[in-house]
């Protein structure tokens, strides 16, 4: 397309594309040039970036777009990469027989250099104006400094990139050679920056020292500048030092065709040339392998800067299309089978909730009866056995005790004790209701925070009971004592009177009065002791019934509560279980909804989705078609 | 009671406890018996980085390299074995090959390992293990009590080695085992005459490094070529490079322009080109460079160019902190070993009756004074710790440094009495007290004190 040899010293240098163009500005519409003879893969490479945009991938429209302003810049940039202290600055010092790159035994190269051409010599440093902004999109300033000096200033903080600029007839057609860190160098800062040049590269110079073959890691770093850029020449340098040079240079030859890499080899010694340089020695010249090298990077990187630009761009692109279709195709196989299939599972999981809830509610309701009837049995037995106990107490008291005195204790002391029984034979119902409540709620199909009613007690509960009568209690009153007396006294007197008078004693006597009096007194006692006897049967009697009157009126009480508290529980959970029910019902005929709107919807979207991946696909084959390594990518 | 003490009693302990298991009590035996022997030194590091060189360098000796690990012991007869599986070992016959010595390992060429018996003066303190370049860090570590590790420019890859060499609790407290050697020195600076003093300055660059710092005791510069030429140089050799040496410098450098040039068939001198290339092959081009002008600055009697040439190749100072930090530490770095395997033990076969010694093992590895002892012998020697002149040489001095007995620690050089050594450690104590507590120091300077104390506190125990 272009003879760069034909423009030696023209001020103005060919573009590699052969194609004038206005102003392209990066942020701006692609586009905005006026093409005269726009080469085919600029069209493919906009293509691929609207591509990108429709996708909303601004990433890789970024990358791509970076990519365009580079291949469209005139500049070559041939990048010189490999690991720390394998003779890259030797290797630029050579190449343009000048030290432009400062050489040292231990890590010199701090930040990427780049060499390009200048009427006169000249360096400078790019460094962040603004202290601690990353590498990209920051404002740079340069500051110009003498060349033999770039390394050293360069160490400082914030440079990101050194730019020598010296006369050349080998940088004259644009050409730029990027001296750049070493790699897996223990300060990563230098891979970084290395591999951020990376991909502003045209084509890459990937150097290894003749004194040990390829290493897995250069080997993975091979790979990896592969993938950015595909046209790479690998770089034997240091072979005056090693004897064995030329089985090394087998051995890595062997290693690059068995890893697939098509990159040419080239084995060079820097010492050779510099000297030869120096002394004028052609032989030597020819022996440090130079000439070669210099003649693959004019025909090879300058020359073919068309070929070049069409198999980055082929490889820049298809990666980004790899990455558009990726997800297209899966979303394409996803509306095939999964996205349906996961409609109607949603409308099944529906359905089997809706029939879970139905079945369950069937177990919290058997739960829920059987445990309240359990609940008033055992309250109910719980609080005859109190009564029951109470009443043996009051039995014994008034086995002995006589009512008549001190039954306003007692009576207190009865009222004290119900009082009791009831309090905690109604705590105990209290509790085993929200026992109960909970055990239901466990059964209950699905968790909720409101699931254990707050309160199912009613209110009203704990009426007092009926007064607690007063049995009727007989005084032994004095008349009465009397007349019982006289009554006891009069058969003594009579009996005793008649034995007597058949001795002939007269019927009152001494004797019969005796013993009249004995008998009245014995009478008066055994009637105290009836009327006593009596008197603890009536309290007894009294007691039992109003304890029954408790038991009775409370036990109801207790069995009311317990069918409140049953009632209450039922209408809580039943609420709870129908709107449950409801919502199921409605995701069940919203999935059931779903399943057939997704019909149609999925067969439109699949026609789109198909058509755009044609169109990619389609770009891709046109991409490949540029010259890249070959890949499949079918729809 | 010293730290080797404590372990060896832990490992006799340990075989009561598991008396019972054959494989355990195999297990403890074999570290039992590796106790008692002179410190197992490993060479390892990348393909085709040296590591066969350097050994040999060491021994003293040529031995053809092998495709698995050899074992290098003293003996009083040359004699090799291969191991192979649990099976007994076989007799090797040791032919020459060429001017090597070569291991006639035939049938058992990927044997587990091969131990060459070889009455070499270096082989009476040290076993050394030279490893092929793809075994593992743990297969390296395995048998090994020290590590020799080769790399050219530190790469991400050999920190990953040496990271993963400590990657253990144990090991980690006592990161004590691993001396680093910058190999293939003579070509740095593209094989320049100057090219091994300034592999001196990275090494030493190296040692300071936060990254390198922590995984190994010492950085040096090693010229694997010329430090086996300064151990096994020949007359005829030596014969060859006198003659070289004779041509005038100019034109000998252009003739040593490239190792092609130099065994190539235009050469100014009745000199075969076999003979030619065999030099080449021997010492390589840097080292023809140094040797010739080495003999026309005046080195020009074999034991003059071979002495120059053990304390230019780096192989000096690599048998210097081969001394120092491996062989004289030899009783800590055994009680390492075995504490890593009794590590192994309790945690493959726990079991209740050992719970005490499990408790013991991580007591002793918390404790040991003797890991950091080292830790700061290595870090006074590199410089990364600095101390004032006169402090750091009586620091070294007390931590051991140059000898591990009491006397030697108290700088006497003749022997003093108990009365003498106790006045001598309180002096020592309280100056180093007021060090450990100066608030105007820096930080290092007083963790250094610090163990310094601690070494002082444990001296007047084992006096009194």
């Amino acid at each position: 397309m272009r003879n760069v040899t034909a423009l030696p010293n023209s001020p103005i240098r060919p573009f590699k594309t052969g194609i004038a163009f206005e102003a392209f500005t990066q942020g701006g519409e692609h586009g905005t040039m006026s093409q005269v003879m726009a080469p085919p893969w600029l069209d493919v490479l906009d293509e691929t970036i609207g591509a990108c945009v429709t996708h909303r991938r601004p990433d890789l429209e970024a990358r791509l777009r970076e990519k365009r302003a580079q291949q469209l810049d005139p500049k070559l940039r041939v990048l010189v990469v490999g690991e720390s202290k394998q003779g890259k600055s030797q290797l630029v010092n050579a190449l343009l027989n000048a030290p432009v790159c400062a050489v040292g035994d231990d890590i010199t190269t701090t930040v990427p250099t780049f060499v390009q051409h200048a009427d006169t010599p000249s360096a400078a440093l790019v460094r962040n104006a603004s202290a601690g902004g990353s590498i990209f999109h920051t404002p740079t300033e340069r500051i110009a400094v003498p060349i033999d000096q770039v390394t050293k200033q360069a160490a400082a903080q914030h440079v990101v990139r050194a730019e020598i600029g010296i006369p050349r007839a080998l940088l004259d057609s644009g050409l730029v050679l990027i001296d750049t860190p070493g790699v897996g160098d223990t300060r990563s800062a230098h891979t970084a920056s290395t591999f951020a040049t990376l991909m502003q590269a045209d084509a890459v110079l990937l150097v290894s020292d003749a004194t040990g073959e390829l290493t897995s890691a250069e080997m993975t770093l091979l790979k990896k500048v592969m993938e950015a850029c595909p046209n790479v020449t690998v770089v034997v340098t240091k072979i005056d030092l090693v004897p064995s040079w030329r089985h090394v240079v087998e051995r890595n030859r062997a290693l690059l065709a068995r890893a697939g890499i098509r990159a040419k080899l080239i084995p060079v010694s820097s010492a050779l040339r510099l000297r030869a340089a120096k002394t004028g020695d052609q032989r030597l010249n020819t022996e440090s392998g130079f000439p070669e090298l210099v003649t693959c990077v004019q025909s090879d990187i300058v020359a073919s800067a068309d070929l070049l630009a069409r198999r980055a761009v082929a490889v820049v692109a298809s990666s980004a299309l790899t990455q558009l279709v990726t997800p297209l195709r899966e979303e394409l196989t996803t509306h095939d089978s999964s996205h349906t299939v996961a409609t109607i599972s949603t409308l099944q999981e529906a359905q089997r909730r809706v029939d879970e809830l139905r079945r369950r509610s069937a177990r919290w309701q058997n739960v829920l009866n059987d445990e309240m009837a359990d609940l008033i049995s055992d309250v109910e037995y719980d609080l005859r056995d109190r009564t029951r106990k109470i009443l043996r107490e009051v039995d014994k008291t008034y086995d002995e005790a006589d009512p008549a005195i001190g039954w306003d204790k007692f009576e207190q002391w009865l009222e004290d004790n119900l009082n009791e029984a009831a309090t905690t034979n109604f705590a105990w119902l209290m509790e085993r209701a929200e026992w109960v409540a909970a055990k239901v709620a466990r059964n209950f199909p699905v968790y909720r925070e409101d699931l254990i009613p707050g309160s199912v007690l009613p209110d009203d509960l704990l009426e007092p009971a009926s007064k607690l009568e007063k049995p009727k209690i007989e005084p032994f009153s004095m008349p009465q004592k009397l007349f019982t007396g006289l009554r006891g006294s009069y058969g003594g007197v009579l009996m005793f009177g008649l034995v007597t008078s058949l001795a002939g004693m007269p019927l009152i006597n001494v004797i019969s009065l005796g013993a009249g009096a004995l008998f009245g007194g014995k009478s008066i006692l055994d009637e105290s002791d009836q009327r006593l006897k009596r008197r603890q049967a009536a309290a007894k009697a009294a007691a039992q019934r109003h304890v029954d009157d408790f038991f009775m009126k409370f036990s109801k009480d207790v069995r009311d509560s317990g069918r409140h508290i049953q009632r209450s529980l039922r209408n809580h959970f039943s609420t709870l279980a129908e709107e449950l029910q409801e919502t199921l019902l409605e995701s069940a005929r919203s999935a059931k909804r779903a399943v057939q709107d997704d019909q149609t919807e999925r067969e439109r979207r699949m026609r789109e989705g198909r058509k755009e991946l044609d169109r990619l696909v389609t770009l891709y084959k046109r991409v490949q078609a540029l010259g890249g390594p070959a890949m499949e990518l079918t729809a | 009671m010293t730290l080797d003490r404590v372990v060896w009693s832990m490992l006799q302990e340990a075989l009561g406890v598991y008396r019972d298991s054959p494989r355990a009590t195999a297990w403890l035996r074999s570290h039992a018996e590796r106790y008692t022997e002179p410190v197992r030194i490993a060479v390892a590091g990348r393909s085709r980085i040296g590591k066969s060189t350097v050994v040999n360098a060491l021994i003293g000796d040529e031995f053809t390299p092998q495709n698995s690990f050899v074992w290098y012991r003293g003996g009083t007869e040359p004699r090799a074995h291969a191991f192979t599986g649990p099976g007994r070992p076989h007799e090797l016959t040791i032919g020459r090959r060429g001017n090597r010595n070569h291991v006639e390992a035939g049938q058992f060429d990927r044997s587990d390992r091969v131990v060459v018996d070889w009455p070499a003066r270096t082989l009476r303190d040290v076993v050394l293990i030279d490893t092929p370049s793809e075994a593992t860090p743990e297969q390296v570590l395995g048998d090994a009590d020290a590590l020799v590790y080769l790399m050219r420019h530190v790469q991400d890859e050999d920190l990953k080695f040496l990271r993963s060499a400590n990657d253990h609790p144990i090991a980690r407290t006592a990161a004590v085992h691993t001396v680093a050697v910058l190999a293939r020195a003579d070509e740095i600076g593209a094989g320049r005459i100057d090219a091994l003093s300034s592999a001196k300055q990275i090494a030493r660059r190296y040692r300071r490094d936060p990254a390198v710092e922590p995984s190994c005791q010492n950085v040096v510069s090693v010229a694997g070529l010329l430090a086996v030429a300064a151990r096994t140089l020949r007359e005829d050799e030596f014969a060859a490079l006198r003659v070289l040496s004779s041509l005038g410098r100019e034109e000998l450098e252009d003739h040593l322009l490239s190792a092609d040039r130099f065994a190539g068939e235009q050469f100014p001198l009745a000199m075969e080109p076999t003979v030619r290339q065999a030099l080449l092959e021997r010492f390589g081009i840097f080292g023809v460079r140094l040797i010739t002008a080495l003999i026309r600055q005046g080195f020009d009697s074999q034991v003059k160019l071979t002495g120059q040439l053990v304390q230019r190749s780096g192989l000096g100072e690599l048998r210097d902190s081969i001394a120092v930090h491996f062989v004289e530490r030899r009783e800590v770095l055994k009680a390492r070993s075995a504490m890593l395997a009794l590590d192994v033990l309790f945690r493959m076969e726990p079991r209740q009756s050992a719970r005490r010694l499990v408790a013991d093992l991580e007591r002793v590895v918390a404790s040991a004074h003797d890991f950091r002892e080292l830790r700061l012998v290595a870090a006074l020697q590199s410089g990364r710790t600095k101390l004032p002149a006169e402090l750091q040489t009586e620091a070294l001095r007390l931590i051991g440094a140059e000898g591990v007995a009491p006397p030697a620690r108290l700088g006497f050089e003749y022997e003093a009495d108990a009365g003498e050594l106790r006045e001598a450690l309180l002096d020592a104590l309280l100056r180093w007290q007021a060090q450990a507590v100066d608030v105007h120091a820096p930080q290092n300077h007083r963790r250094a004190a610090q163990i310094v104390v601690r070494t002082c506190e444990e001296l007047l125990l084992q006096l009194s």
